[in-house]
């Protein structure tokens, strides 16, 4: 799981997510607070509320850093919310937790199997081979490669 | 069929008495992307049957890579030409162009850039002709890009998987590759890659059989090979691969062309030459595990050592 860094040099801080989520900004929002930062915090949890956020983001202006975490599902929604109202890269951390679905790339067939993100071997779906879920990523495929997981 | 060069033409890969990952790359002494070796004819007839029967594990290609897949074809139709006057001609008449390859009897007459001409992909028309697989790799955004190959005789990867694939992401499986920075700076020595200027180095590995086929794809077959390496059939089982590999930058396009010719030699071969048995058994003996493991070579490898061991043994006494 990737974790929530502190960026220092920022107009405000926003931290968004579920009360879950903000477990895991924790420490970043106690170094924002020590350092004496302005910074906002916005909890979401419900779609509603996710739904209205991107009126908020829009309203924000520019040095405004931005800080996500929410179950991977709802990530890809917020990320995308975030995306459109105009944040870019170098001014947001998304955090995911939870269950997320991976692609898995059968080396055997090249069938796409989907799997849980703490799955470590799977039955390819198509040829039955038993795969090894590996880290090397294609972005082509949107997939991991997986591997014969025994000789 | 024995897939086992001459020790006289094999690429002995290694110097001194450890081996480590690092930028092994050379200057070319005759930039030629191409060789014709003896096995000529039957890597030739096993690379088309691999082709036709398996062509999304030997064959992928982006559409827009069609005028960099042209240069790979003047490129290596000029070298075959140059280097094996006896053995192939090229008539370039504007853009009407005759290949001839000797050695396969076969003639193709086409209209150089007109894709209807020819038989294939320019790419997989030319892959007929020589041993090497080849590999395009196309600049942008500070980057190069895997997009379009031609690979029959993969050491343990997929072509599919790897498609459109950054080179960095490409050697993402190697241990200690971008703790090392390795990865950054062979990124870095492409970049620079200028025409005319072509580079080369030699990649070695070990494996049970003699397969040249060595797919990912099929991995579940030939890998089991490893689990039957005893200290008494290593000698004929187990061979040592080597890839020589060119890369050549291509002018127009500002591609990258990457050749890959793998040679096959059983290590009872290697051992009959004396200095290379000694340098190989330290080598190997002292190979730290990360590498072993990525190689391949784990499960096996005490076996190795003690036929190497014995092999020496022996030469002492003689
Ligand atoms: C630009 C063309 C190149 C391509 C397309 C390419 C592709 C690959 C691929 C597909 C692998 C296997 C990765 C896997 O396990 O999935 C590999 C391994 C490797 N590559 Fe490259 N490579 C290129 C250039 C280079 C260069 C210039 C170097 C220079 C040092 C290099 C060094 C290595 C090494 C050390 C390995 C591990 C091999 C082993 O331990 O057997 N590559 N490469
Ligand atoms: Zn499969």
């Amino acid at each position: 799981m990737r974790k929530a860094i502190f960026v220092s040099g920022k107009r405000k801080y926003l931290f968004c997510g579920a009360q879950e989520g903000m477990k895991l900004l924790f420490a970043v929002i106690e170094r924002v607070k020590e350092e004496g930062h302005p910074y906002e915090i916005v909890v979401i949890d419900d779609i509603q509320e996710s739904l209205q956020l991107s009126d908020f983001l829009k309203k924000q202006k520019m040095g405004t850093y931005l800080y996500v975490a929410l179950s991977h599902t709802e990530l890809k929604r917020v990320e995308k919310t975030a995306e459109e109202a105009g944040l870019t890269e170098e001014e947001t951390q998304f955090i995911g937790y939870g269950e997320e679905l991976k692609r898995i790339f059968c080396c055997r067939c090249h069938g796409i199997n989907e799997a849980k993100n703490f799955e470590e071997e799977i039955l390819c779906n198509q040829c039955g081979l038993e795969l090894s879920v590996s880290d090397h990523y294609s972005v082509y495929h949107n997939a991991v490669l997986g591997y014969v997981a025994k000789l | 069929m024995k897939w086992t060069d001459n020790l006289e033409n094999f690429p002995y890969p290694f110097k001194g008495s450890t081996y480590r990952y690092s930028n092994n790359s050379v200057p070319m002494k005759k930039p030629f992307c191409i060789e014709v070796t003896p096995d000529y004819l039957e890597e030739m007839k096993l690379k088309r049957d691999l082709l036709t029967h398996h062509p999304e594990r030997c064959y992928q290609s982006l559409p827009h890579t069609l005028t960099g897949q042209w240069e790979i074809v003047e490129l290596v139709m000029d070298h075959l030409a140059e280097q094996y006057p006896n053995q192939f001609s090229l008539e370039k008449k504007g853009r009407q162009w005759r290949f001839h390859n000797k050695i396969l009897e076969e003639k193709h007459d086409f209209t150089f850039g007109d894709e209807t001409t020819l038989p294939d992909e320019p790419l997989a028309f030319i892959s007929k002709h020589v041993q090497e697989d080849l590999i395009f790799m196309m600049q942008r955004d500070g980057d190069l890009f895997l997009d379009a190959g031609q690979l029959c005789f993969p050491a343990n990867w997929s072509l599919a998987f790897n498609l459109g694939m950054k080179f960095k992401s490409i050697h993402h499986p190697i241990p200690g590759f971008k703790e090392e920075g390795l990865d950054d700076r062979i990124l870095q020595f492409l970049m620079r890659l200028e025409a005319g200027n072509p580079w080369e180095r030699k990649n070695w590995s070990l494996m049970a059989g003699d397969r040249l086929d060595t797919s990912l794809e099929t991995f579940d077959q030939w890998g089991k090979l490893r689990k039957q390496v005893t200290k008494k059939n290593a000698g004929e089982l187990v061979h040592i691969r080597v890839e020589v590999q060119k890369l050549f930058r291509l002018p127009r396009t500002n591609g990258i062309l990457f050749t890959i010719h793998t040679h096959l030699l059983s290590l009872e071969k290697l051992a009959s030459n004396p200095e290379w048995l000694k340098q190989f058994y330290e080598i190997l003996s002292e190979l730290p595990p990360h590498i072993t493991d990525y190689k391949g070579i784990s499960l096996y490898k005490n076996e190795v050592l003690e036929y190497l061991c014995e092999q020496l043994e022996s030469g002492k006494v003689l």
